[in-house]
Parts: C-alpha cells; sequence; structure tokens
C-alpha cells in the first residue's frame, strides 16, 4: 500500500459545493420536508391533547407529564427503537421527531390559555356566547401568540433534530454532516452544520410573520 | 484486568428486558449500570453547574442593564438549531490530535453549549419581567441598585430561572448518551452496544435508563423550583413556561 | 453571506413548494445518480435492452460500501437495466432486512461478515468456497440469491501503529495492549471473544474502548488512546499513516470476499441476462481496487459516485 498524501482539508472547499450543489439541494429540501411533516403531524396531534386538556382539568398534568417523559427519550435510541417497525423509512424519522414538539407545543398552547383575563372569558358568557364559540371567538385568538411561539421553538428544535434522522437514511443536512464525520472531511459537516442553521433562523422568521399577520391586535404579543 | 474485557463482552445477545433493567449482575461491577450511571451524572452535572455559573450572571447584568434584547433572540434561536452530535463529532478528531483523547472535553463543550440557551434565555425574561412597579418602589425606598438587583429582580425571578436550569438539565441528561458513540462511555453505552449489537432489549433497556433519569432529573428541579418562592411572593413572580 | 444566502434559501423554499404542489409525497428520492446518464448510448449499441423490474440497491454507511454500490448500479444502467440508487444507510443487519422484507433488490455485502450475521454459531473459514457452501443456502431462505464471489478482499484487520513490536496478533498476548473496536467485535466469535477466548489467541487486554467504526479509530490508534483496533485491510488511512495490520496467525478472521445478493424473483425476472453481467463485474474488481478507490473518497474527498464512473470508464465497462 502506497503512502499518499492526504488531500487538504480546510474547514470549507468552496469546488466541492459548486460540484456537490445537486446534493446540496437534495439535502437541504429533505430536510425541509421532514421538518414540515413532523411539525404539522406534531401540531395536530398538539392540538387534540391540548383540547383534552383544557376540557377536562384534571387531564392536564398526566399529559404535560407524558409529553415531557416523551422529551427526555434520546433522539438516537429512539429512531433505533422504531427501526425493527417501521425499517429505515420516513416514518420512523418522523414519528420521534414529531414526538419531541409536543411537550413544547402543549405547555404553550395550555399557558396561552391560562393567559386569558378571568374578566375576558366572564365578558364573553356575559355577551350570551355559547362555551364553544367563548373558546373559539375570544379565547383562541388571545393564545394565539402564545401558540405561535411555541410553533416557533417546535420549529427551530426540529430543524436541528432532523440532523439526527441521516442516520436511519433519510437524507437532509445530517446526511452530509455524518458523511463528513465518517470521512473526517470537514466541508460537508460545515455546510450541514451552517444550513441548517440558517433553515432555522429563515423559519423562524416565516412563522414570526405569519403570526403577526395573524395577530394584528398583539404587536406587543411576548415571544417567549 | 481482566474484568474490565469480561464486562464488555457480559451482556448476552438474547438478554430479556426485565432480566437486564433488574438482574443485580448488570448493575454492578466495571461496565455495569451503576457505573454507567455515575459517568452520566457527573459530566451532566458539571456541565450544568458551569452552563449555570455563566449563563446567569451574564443574563443577570445584561437584563439589569436592559441590553441585550437582540442577543437573547438570535442565541436561542441559533443554538436550538445546531446539532449537538456534530459539534462533539467536529470536536473528537481536534481534541484526539492535540492530545487530550476522547474525553471530556468535545463531549463537555458540545453539552456546554445545549445547557447554557435556556438558562441564559430565562434568566434574562425573569430579571427583565419583574414588575417595574415593584423595582420603582424599591428604588423609592431607597435600596441600592445592588439591592435592587439581588433582593428584588433575582429573588422574585428565582422560579424563572431554576425553569431554565431544569430544561437545560433534562435537555442534557438526554442527550448525554451520544458520548458512547464518540469513544466515551456512561448511560448511552446500552443504547450503542444495542444497536451495533443487533440487540433490540439492550437498546430498549438503555433508553429507559436514560429517559428515566432525565425525568428523575426534571422532577428534582421542579420541587426545588416550587420551594424556592414563598407563597407570598409565588403570586406575584408568576412562573411562565420557558 | 447571509445576503448572498438568502435569495438562495428563499428559492429554494419556492422550489420546494413547487415540488410539494407537483408531486405530493415523494418518497425516497435517494442518492446522487439514477446512474449515468449513458443509458442512451448503451441502448444503441444493445439492440434489446433488458426487460424486467427497477433495480433497487443501496450502499451501507460507509464510503467503501457506497462506492461499490455505485459501481454496480452505474455498471447495471449502463447496461440498460432500470436501476434504483436509495441514500445509503445502515449497515448489514439493515442490508440483509431490505433484502427480505423487499424494500431492496440487490445488495453487495462481504461474505465473511455475512456468516457472522446469519450463522452466529458456524465456525470461522478463510476459504470463500466453504463460506459460500454455509450462506448460500441461508440467503435462498430469505427468497435472495448470492452470485459469484470477486476476487476482491477486504478483510478484518488488528492493525497496531508502525513502532508496535507485535507482528502477529499472538504477539500482543505479552505486550500492553489497550483495544478499540465497534461495538459489534465485542460479541462477535471472529472478533474480540475469538481474541481474548484462551483456546484461540487468549489475549488479556489492558482495557477496552468502543469506538465507532471508521476513521476515528485511526486517530484514536495515532493518538496513542488505543494500541490496536479492529478495521478493515482496505482502510486507506492504514498505509497513510503508517500502521500495521497484524499477521492473523491462527486463522481467527474469515474471507471476506465481495459478492452480489440478488432478490431472487428480480433474478429470474431477467432471465440468465443478469447474472452473467452481474458475475463479470464481480470479476473484474480487485483487491487494490477497492484500496484505490478508498484514497479517492476518503484521503482526497471525492464523491463515490464520481469514483465509480471514473473506474468503470477506466476498465471500459460502461
Amino acid at each position: 500500500m502506497s503512502v499518499v498524501a492526504q488531500a487538504a482539508n480546510p474547514i470549507i472547499r468552496w469546488e466541492w459545493i459548486v460540484d456537490e450543489w445537486d446534493q446540496i439541494q437534495e439535502a437541504l429540501i429533505q430536510h425541509l420536508e421532514l421538518t414540515i411533516l413532523s411539525v404539522s403531524l406534531g401540531a395536530l396531534v398538539a392540538a387534540l391533547l391540548s383540547a383534552v386538556a383544557l376540557r377536562f382539568r384534571p387531564m392536564a398534568t398526566p399529559i404535560t407529564g407524558f409529553t415531557g417523559f416523551l422529551y427526555t427519550i434520546p433522539s438516537v435510541a429512539l429512531f433505533g427503537l422504531l427501526v425493527p417497525y417501521f425499517g429505515l423509512t420516513r416514518t420512523t424519522a418522523v414519528l420521534p421527531l414529531a414526538a419531541y414538539t409536543l411537550l413544547i407545543l402543549v405547555t404553550n398552547t395550555l399557558a396561552g390559555f391560562d393567559a386569558v383575563p378571568a374578566s375576558v372569558r366572564d365578558a364573553a358568557d356575559g355577551m350570551g356566547l355559547t362555551p364553544t364559540q367563548r373558546v373559539i371567538k375570544v379565547e383562541l385568538p388571545l393564545a394565539l401568540p402564545y401558540i405561535i411561539a411555541g410553533l416557533r421553538i417546535a420549529v427551530v428544535s426540529t430543524v436541528g433534530l432532523v440532523t439526527v434522522a441521516s442516520i436511519i437514511g433519510q437524507g437532509g443536512l445530517g446526511r452530509l454532516i455524518l458523511d463528513g464525520l465518517r470521512r473526517t472531511f470537514w466541508t460537508p459537516m460545515t455546510i450541514g452544520a451552517t444550513l441548517s442553521i440558517v433553515l432555522a433562523l429563515v423559519l423562524d422568521g416565516v412563522i414570526y410573520l405569519i403570526g403577526r399577520a395573524a395577530t394584528p391586535w398583539a404587536q406587543r404579543a411576548r415571544t417567549t | 484486568m481482566t474484568v474490565v474485557v469480561f464486562a464488555q463482552a457480559a451482556i448476552p445477545r438474547d438478554i430479556g428486558l426485565f432480566e437486564f433493567l433488574f438482574g443485580a449482575e448488570y448493575w454492578t461491577g466495571a461496565g455495569g449500570i451503576l457505573t454507567s450511571l455515575w459517568d452520566t451524572v457527573v459530566l451532566c452535572a458539571a456541565v450544568v453547574v458551569v452552563a449555570t455559573v455563566v449563563a446567569v450572571p451574564l443574563a443577570t447584568a445584561l437584563a439589569h442593564h436592559g441590553r441585550g434584547e437582540l442577543s437573547v433572540t438570535w442565541i436561542v434561536t441559533l443554538s436550538r438549531a445546531i446539532p449537538t452530535f456534530a459539534v462533539a463529532g467536529l470536536l473528537v478528531p481536534i481534541s484526539l490530535r492535540r492530545g487530550l483523547g476522547f474525553e471530556p472535553w468535545p463531549i463537555f463543550i458540545a453539552l456546554l453549549l445545549l445547557a447554557l440557551p435556556p438558562i441564559y434565555l430565562n434568566t434574562y425574561t425573569a430579571v427583565k419581567d419583574v414588575d417595574r412597579g415593584v423595582v420603582d418602589a424599591a428604588r423609592a425606598m431607597g435600596f441600592s441598585e445592588r439591592h435592587v438587583l439581588f433582593r428584588v429582580e433575582m429573588a422574585l425571578g428565582t422560579a424563572v430561572i431554576l425553569a431554565g436550569v431544569r430544561v437545560a438539565a433534562v435537555q442534557v441528561v438526554a442527550t448525554e448518551p451520544i458520548r458512547a458513540f464518540l469513544g466515551g462511555d456512561g448511560l448511552g453505552r446500552y443504547v450503542r452496544d444495542g444497536l451495533g449489537q443487533n440487540n433490540d432489549n439492550l437498546l430498549l433497556g438503555g433508553a429507559i435508563l436514560v429517559a428515566a433519569l432525565a425525568a428523575l432529573t426534571g422532577v428534582m428541579f421542579g420541587l426545588a423550583q416550587r420551594l424556592a418562592l414563598p407563597a407570598g411572593v409565588r403570586r406575584l413572580a408568576r412562573p411562565r413556561t420557558r | 453571506m447571509n445576503r448572498r444566502l438568502l435569495p438562495l434559501l428563499i428559492s429554494v423554499l419556492a422550489l420546494f413548494a413547487l415540488v410539494a404542489a407537483a408531486c405530493g409525497s415523494d418518497d425516497d428520492s435517494g442518492g446522487d445518480a439514477e446512474a449515468g446518464g449513458d443509458t442512451d448510448e448503451a441502448a444503441a449499441e444493445e439492440p434489446a435492452p433488458p426487460d424486467g423490474p427497477t433495480i433497487r440497491v443501496r450502499g451501507q454507511d460507509f464510503s467503501e460500501s457506497v462506492t461499490i454500490a455505485e459501481v454496480y448500479a452505474q455498471y447495471l444502467a449502463a447496461k440498460g437495466y432500470e436501476i434504483e440508487v436509495l441514500t445509503p444507510a445502515g449497515f448489514r443487519t439493515e442490508a440483509i432486512d431490505g433484502i427480505s422484507n423487499g424494500d431492496l433488490d440487490l445488495i453487495i455485502d462481504y461474505i465473511g461478515g455475512a456468516l457472522s450475521a446469519l450463522a452466529p454459531d458456524a465456525g470461522s473459514s478463510s476459504d470463500p468456497a466453504e463460506i459460500v457452501g454455509i450462506i448460500a443456502p441461508l440467503y435462498q431462505d430469505l427468497g435472495a440469491t448470492l452470485l459469484d464471489v470477486s476476487p476482491a478482499v477486504d478483510g478484518d484487520a488488528l492493525v497496531v501503529r508502525g513502532d508496535s513490536e507485535a507482528a502477529t496478533i499472538s504477539d500482543l498476548a505479552s505486550i500492553e495492549t489497550v483495544f478499540g473496536a465497534s461495538a459489534a467485535c465485542f460479541e462477535r466469535p471472529q472478533c474480540f471473544i475469538g481474541y481474548t477466548d484462551p483456546d484461540i489467541y487468549g489475549i488479556e487486554f489492558a482495557d477496552t474502548v468502543t469506538i465507532e467504526f471508521g476513521p476515528l479509530l485511526g486517530e484514536a490508534l495515532a493518538a496513542g488512546e488505543v494500541d490496536a483496533v479492529v478495521w478493515n485491510t482496505t482502510a486507506p488511512q492504514i498505509g497513510e499513516q503508517g500502521f500495521k495490520v497484524l499477521d492473523d496467525d491462527m486463522g481467527l478472521h474469515p474471507a471476506q470476499n465481495i459478492a452480489p445478493i440478488v432478490v431472487s424473483s428480480v433474478l429470474d425476472a431477467y432471465g440468465d441476462q443478469l447474472a452473467t453481467d452481474l458475475n463479470a463485474l464481480s470479476a473484474a474488481i480487485t483487491t487494490d481496487d477497492l484500496v484505490a478507490w478508498n484514497i479517492e473518497t476518503d484521503i482526497n474527498f471525492r464523491e463515490s459516485d464520481d469514483v465509480a464512473a471514473d473506474w468503470l470508464e477506466e476498465k471500459g465497462l460502461l
């Protein structure tokens, strides 16, 4: 075996970006798809759980406790546990990612409804709204800033977690990071990590703008 | 020294989940659960302590002087998107080449980056959120700025600060297993070996151990949070979720 | 940087919206290659392109396996087969699962590794034919066919630093050694269990470290964190960093020739043609080729699909 000189391994090799542009673009799109799928599924489940917790108050503690427990399971292990059941598929990636969003989404939704002042609720009742109308027309809009804040956190942390899904072959920017790790080749790692941060910032900004447009009355809404 | 060797190979392929979780022989010894648990707890505690010592004074100072509003949002946004395993994976070869070994620096720094933002954010919000009326009242009563900071702002914010430490601690405990994939051990070793040896019960057992430790961490900080405030102040402070 | 990246991201987002709107959820678009654009050319040379189901192939998640998968995929695509290259993922277990549950049609694996996965209790053998005799029927049970083995070998290697006094694995019994290997090694008779078994090598290692398979093994060895690691013989870092492979004087390591495994129904659908074509390719690959590919991907940082295309071109196989 001949002794070979290691090729230069700078933090970024610009020509690699040009040559592998297709790969980078594909990874970015896969990353975006996985993020959107996971957060959408998470939001759907979180909406149901929150509705149950709000309707049946004693359920709130077990529900947040359960979502909190899900959050504590290490992601690598959770992906690994699902592989025997769902194989190296998108399902295996999306289920844990969606599960991790629940804690943030549910706690923020509940906090949003809790923050509705009792006087507002009384006023709504006094105006003759049914409980359902009150929730939809009065409480939900007032809780919206909290829900949006939760969505922002959920999306940003999901973008970070999607990188881990590359270990089960679902592509995304984690694929570039993993490829770099496997070869001790810095360029794909740098690109993968940087784009993941940029994607998070962009999505965060998009939801922030949507949230602003959706709650014109709450320009001073807190964004925890 | 042979003990080490056999401990590595001691977990049989066809082990049952309960056999692993409740078998005394898997808890004791060199590669046992107790040793792994201790390794994990020590590292996580060190990370959370350092993160708290760094983030709390920094955030308090910035919030007290009313600076850093923009930095808060950016730091938190950026940090949540940084893949911890990429940071640690990048640092391991660098550490090895500098003769610093597999442990503890790469994993320590990666986990620290994970722990700093929630603590920083909550401290900042806590201090910032203290009712301005209360602060003004304190000033009017002749409190010095130091007293305003320590006796009023931080005292009222303790529960919120602790909530940040709690989030950080739970995240650190749940993420620490990546250490086992980077030349270390700790509780993540069972997850790693379960994956690598295709041993589902070992993998499941490892995941349960990590999740249980993380859940316990959350519960303990939750209790601390509750104890941190006298009932009278609790009404004023209105702890927020994250 | 932000100013340049932002419009780019926005356009990618817009593109994504288009893609999503156009085709809903399209699964696993996968690897970089629909394998070569030379299909037209090949079709022109061969009047009757082979007719049969699409062949899905996936490399395991390390460079050599990815390159091998690309070589087989691009070769078949050039011959007119419908090929789909999936994103590399998992290791042997996932590859074998993929074959048996219908996610994959073709895998290329190392026979010794397959032996320890399919028949963990069968002994080791350095004779490829003997291993084939054991694993071929086991693959048959999974509905797949093991084709001819290639002369190309990527064997197991116990690797030490160049200045080590040891020349054979047996020598380690008398040298204080910290041992490093991946998690899988620690439960395999042909690996850690064989090294420590008093009836085989009987080595008592001073300590053991579990290290993910790959370049980290070399980094740990070079840094002195460990004194011996279980690697593969074609790892280019062995030559590059001046390490040496210890002689397996007790014959513990199995033969590790590469060989394609095809889902039997797919093989039958193509008649003899597919088997003939694959066997011709396997026969053309040598151990030196594997080393050369790994140098390209892991030392020179070229991409597996390009390396595969260059090699096929050079050999006149496209």
